[in-house]
Formats: structure tokens, C-alpha cells, sequence
């Protein structure tokens, strides 16, 4: 199987000594969904920003969809990997000025340079499989949260991604509309789209999980499959976390 | 007017009555201003409908409008303000039709060089030196090409004090620092007496373009700033967001930057261009015959001299008129950009 991701001992900090990223390692096949866990602060969104280079790397090699990065700032690859990569992130980042349909053709306009009409169309594929087609030329503002996030993921999707990274996509969702955005990840998984997913949901990640990370203070703590790690996790430090969240 | 205004209305008043007619004390208070209110009212209608005399003012409208400009040829600025009055309008109403709605931003884009070729003439219509420009048209024609040259010049020296490129950003800053340091009056001193000493002989810049040049140099390190302010409230965020779909940073700067900031900065930037407005008045001083020009020199006319009281007052309301338009047009694209952010 064709591996997505290949992190060999990568290590990141930031400028006053603090320790982010301290020597992961792990691989991520295609078709497969890694869930990353970890308590505030571990280095779980730091981990996943580097997998599209929105973090540079200080140490380890990178290897995303066959392109190598490592601690050499190298922006054309990181263009290519951005090209090649759809990001979610928990705060949903749509433009505040473009309508809905304008946030998501604006990449494959400008990036992959497709006719607006071919964008337009696709967009609107992508809005109809959401359920959001009504809402096209509104503005996120007009748009509930879980409207937005949903949104949000059709922008990532618009570029036909190979991986699909979120960053905490449901934690600043009212808990009723956590649902609606998670049933579009669950579909995304099944058609087979290989997915980092950073999230608190054990009942979600122990669905669509292929692997579960788990890490605290930057290092990993355990990497095993999503059936060992929700049924019995080795390490003692994991059961406690995942009897806090459960609790 | 609906019931519900009414009420608001009538809330205000009892409002107003109880602190008005509270006491003793307050009812005289209140009778005194009241009275002194409606004696201004008073005399100011008095003497605008019989004391003054128009006369001096409706006898040279086509000068306040046109200037000396050739009577045969008035057509031209007609029709350019005309042209200016009705995209106003359209933009002011809020265009629902598709068509009107993608062009009105080329429309405003066309202002500039058709009005540059109205005036001017050539290409078919009969030239006409830039002296004889004058009124009205000067001052919207200064103003205008001022304004459409001083934004994209402020977005750009604004974008350099943001680069990360020393140099490129101390120079923008300095600019910026000096621009705001010195009075437009010395600015403008130096682009109608200085600029043609510094260019070689034979080389002659026309003085209407000076004084835009002047304008556009000093309006931009303030526009530059509001646009500033504008970058900088926008959240990295957005950044983050466009750099993770592949956007290189030209775009990022194009499509995400430039446009956010600008919606943010437009309070400010309406009162740049109120204040611009205004200050086109200064080039009276300086030899251009613009509104306030026109003024002057109708004032210096024998037949109508020391009428000052009626010539200022008009031309006090027709600032008040463009300038209250300026305002209108402004809050209403704040209003339609509100849903926006």
C-alpha cells in the first residue's frame, strides 16, 4: 500500500526553548484515517500544521504524498504539497468577504487555474452533497457554525485533495451541530479519502479510526490501532486521558 | 412612517419636556435658547430672502460651474458630471440588475480618463488649455483623479511598511512619517513652484497635473495608514486559511488582504476623501481658478463688489451638498458591506 505520510523523528520548538514536536515518527497509508489525540498544549495542532508546512520542521524528515520536506524551508515543495493537501481547521477561516461559492471556487480559480465555470460547477456538486446548495451566495456570516465548518470542508474538498487534514474541525461547534459536520467526515472516510484528524470525539474516532496517535508534551505516547487504543490502551497515562474525556 | 416611530418620537418628546420645562430655573433657561434659536432662524431667512442679492451669484453660475472654460464647448464637463451624478445615484440605490452591479466598479474607472478627455479635447473635439479649466469640474476633476491615484498608492506603501524587507519597509515608514509631518499647504507650494525649477528645460508638466501629483503624494501616507489599520485587524488566521489552499502570497495580498482591509478602512477612507474635497479649496491660493477660485475672482469683479456674505454662503452650501453626498455614499457601503464581515 502506498503510504501518505512517512514523519521520521521530527522534532519542532519554538523560539523560547519550548519543545513542540519531540522526535515522532509515524506512517499513514493511503485510505487510511489517523486519529491524533492528546490533552491542550501536546503538540497535537503543531503536528498536523507541519504536515502541510504551515509549521517548519527544526529536525526529522517529512515525507507527504511522495514529497520530502525537512527542516530546510523548501516553498515550492510546500506549494506542491498545499496544491495536493486539504486543511480544516477548528475555527473554520472562511473569507469574511467572498460568498460561500466564492470561498470555494477561489483556490481551483486561482491555484489550479480551472475555468469559473468549471469551479462553479464542482462547487456546486460539493454544496449538494452537503445539503448547503441554498445557501450559495449568502455569506459565512449568515451561516451557522456547523454550516460553516461544512463549508469549509467543501473549499478543501474543491481542490480534489489527496489528504485531508482537520485540526480540530467540531471543538468550536454548539455540541448539537457537532453531528452534521461528522457525518460529513464518516462519508468521507467511507469513499476511502485518507484523513488526519485531530479531535476529542471517542465515539467518532473510534468509527472512522484506522490508527490512533496519541501524544502528550510532543512526545508520542502510543500508536496503535483505534480498536486497541479505545479498548486497552497500554500506556497509563492514555486510560487516564480517556477516562477524563468519557467523564 | 410607521406607528412604532411615532411612538419613538413622542417618547422623545415627553422625554424632552420633562427635562426642559423641569423647573423654574430650566423653563427660563430653556425659553432664552429656544428664543435665540428661532431669532437665528429668524434673521438668517430674513436676510437670505430679502436683505441679500443673488444676483451675483446667478449671474456667473456658468462660472462657478465651468470656469472660463469655452462656452461653445460646456457640453463636455456637462456631461461628464452628469455622468458622475448618475453612477452616484446607481451605486446610492444599490444596483439589483446583474450587469449594472459587474460594471459599476469599470464604470468609476471610466471617470477619470473620460473625463480627462472631455476636458482636454483632442481626438475629434476641439482642445482646451488647462487655464481655462476652472469652478466645479476643476475642483471634482482634482479631486477624483487625487482620490483613484493616492488608494492604490496608499495600498501599496502601506503593503511596504508591512514587508518583511527592511529596506522597502523603512523606506515606505519614512515616507509615510514625512508625508504626515508637513502641512498639504507646503506640499502643494512645492508642486506648483518647485517641481517645474527640478525638471529639465523643455520638459513642462501642466499645473493642474501638479497639483493632482501633489495631492495624490501627500493624500496616500494617510490612506497608507488607514489601510494599515485595516491589515492589521484582519486575523493571521485568514492568512493561514488561504496559504493552506495553495495561494501564493501575491494572491494572498490580492484576493484576501487588500479587499478585507480595505472594507474595514472605509469609514476613514471617506473621511480621506471628504477632507480632499475640501482641501482642493487651498489651490485657490495657488492660481487654479477651482470653486473657491471662481469666488475670489467673481468678488474682484467691480459690479459685484463686497458681496462676500453671499458668495461664501453659496459657496459653503454647495461644499456642504458634495461633501454630505460623499458621506451618504460612504455609510451606505458600509451598510451593504456589514452583512459582509
Amino acid at each position: 500500500m502506498n503510504k501518505a505520510i512517512v514523519a521520521k523523528n521530527i522534532f519542532k520548538s519554538y523560539s523560547k526553548g519550548m519543545v513542540a514536536l519531540n522526535d515522532i515518527s509515524l506512517e499513514v497509508h493511503q485510505g487510511q484515517v489517523l486519529v491524533v489525540m492528546g490533552p491542550s498544549g501536546s503538540g497535537k495542532s503543531t503536528l498536523i500544521r507541519t504536515f502541510n508546512g504551515l509549521e517548519k520542521l527544526d529536525g526529522g524528515t517529512l515525507d507527504v504524498l511522495g514529497i520530502k520536506l525537512d527542516s530546510g524551508y523548501d516553498q515550492r515543495k510546500i506549494q506542491n504539497i498545499r496544491k495536493r493537501v486539504g486543511m480544516v481547521f477548528q475555527q473554520f477561516n472562511l473569507f469574511p468577504h467572498l460568498s460561500i461559492l466564492e470561498n470555494i471556487t477561489l483556490a481551483p480559480i486561482h491555484v489550479q487555474k480551472r475555468s469559473p465555470k468549471e469551479a462553479e460547477d464542482y462547487g456546486m456538486y460539493l454544496l449538494n452533497q452537503m445539503g448547503i446548495e441554498s445557501q450559495v451566495r449568502k455569506f459565512p456570516s449568515q451561516l451557522s457554525g456547523g454550516e460553516q465548518q461544512r463549508v469549509a470542508i467543501a473549499r478543501a474538498l474543491a481542490l480534489k485533495p489527496e489528504l485531508l487534514l482537520f485540526d480540530e474541525p467540531t471543538s468550536a461547534l454548539d455540541p448539537e451541530r457537532i453531528n452534521e459536520v461528522l457525518d460529513e467526515m464518516r462519508r468521507l472516510a467511507d469513499q476511502g479519502m485518507t484523513m488526519v484528524i485531530v479531535t476529542h470525539e471517542i465515539g467518532f474516532a473510534k468509527e472512522v479510526g484506522d490508527q490512533v496517535l496519541f501524544i502528550d508534551q510532543g512526545k508520542v505516547i502510543e500508536l496503535t490501532s483505534a480498536k486497541k487504543f479505545f479498548s486497552n490502551a497500554k500506556k497509563e497515562r492514555s486510560r487516564k486521558f480517556l477516562n477524563q474525556l468519557i467523564n | 412612517m410607521n406607528i412604532s416611530t411615532y411612538k419613538s418620537i413622542l417618547r422623545n418628546w415627553k422625554k424632552m419636556k420633562n427635562i426642559i420645562f423641569y423647573n423654574l430655573f430650566n423653563i427660563f433657561m430653556s425659553l432664552i435658547i429656544i428664543l435665540l434659536i428661532l431669532s437665528f432662524f429668524f434673521f438668517t431667512l430674513k436676510w437670505i430672502i430679502f436683505d441679500s442679492s443673488w444676483k451675483v451669484i446667478t449671474s456667473n453660475l456658468p462660472l462657478f460651474a465651468y470656469g472660463s472654460f469655452p462656452a461653445s464647448e460646456r457640453w463636455r464637463p456637462t456631461i461628464w458630471i452628469i455622468y458622475l451624478l448618475l453612477l452616484s445615484v446607481i451605486t446610492l440605490i444599490g444596483p439589483e440588475w446583474k450587469f449594472l452591479k459587474k460594471n459599476l466598479f469599470i464604470g468609476w474607472l471610466t471617470t477619470l480618463p473620460l473625463g480627462f478627455y472631455l476636458l482636454y479635447g483632442g481626438f475629434g473635439l476641439s482642445p482646451v488649455m488647462s487655464r481655462n479649466w476652472g469652478g466645479l469640474t476643476l475642483t471634482i476633476f482634482l479631486t477624483l483623479s487625487s482620490a483613484f491615484l493616492a488608494l492604490p498608492l496608499g495600498i501599496f506603501l502601506a503593503l511596504c511598511r508591512q514587508s518583511s524587507f527592511l529596506l522597502i519597509k523603512k523606506i515606505s515608514s519614512m515616507y509615510i512619517d514625512f508625508m504626515r509631518a508637513i502641512p498639504l499647504i507646503a506640499v502643494l507650494f512645492f508642486g506648483q513652484l518647485l517641481i517645474p525649477l527640478f525638471l529639465p528645460t523643455g520638459l513642462e508638466i501642466d499645473r493642474v497635473w501638479r497639483a493632482i501629483l501633489a495631492f495624490t503624494l501627500f493624500v496616500s501616507a494617510y490612506v497608507a495608514e488607514d489601510i494599515r489599520g485595516g491589515l492589521q485587524s484582519i486575523p493571521k488566521t485568514q492568512i493561514e486559511s488561504a496559504n493552506s489552499l495553495g495561494l501564493n502570497k501575491y494572491q494572498i495580498k490580492r484576493l484576501i488582504l487588500i479587499p478585507q482591509s480595505i472594507r474595514i478602512a472605509l469609514p476613514a477612507l471617506t473621511n480621506q476623501s471628504i477632507g480632499l474635497f475640501q482641501n482642493t479649496s487651498l489651490m485657490a491660493i495657488l492660481g487654479l481658478v477651482e470653486l473657491l477660485g471662481v469666488g475670489r475672482s467673481v468678488l474682484a469683479n467691480p459690479e459685484f463688489i463686497g458681496q462676500y456674505i453671499e458668495v461664501y454662503v453659496w459657496l459653503a452650501s454647495v461644499y456642504w451638498i458634495f461633501c454630505t453626498t460623499f458621506a451618504i455614499i460612504g455609510r451606505h457601503l458600509e451598510y451593504k458591506m456589514i452583512i459582509h464581515k
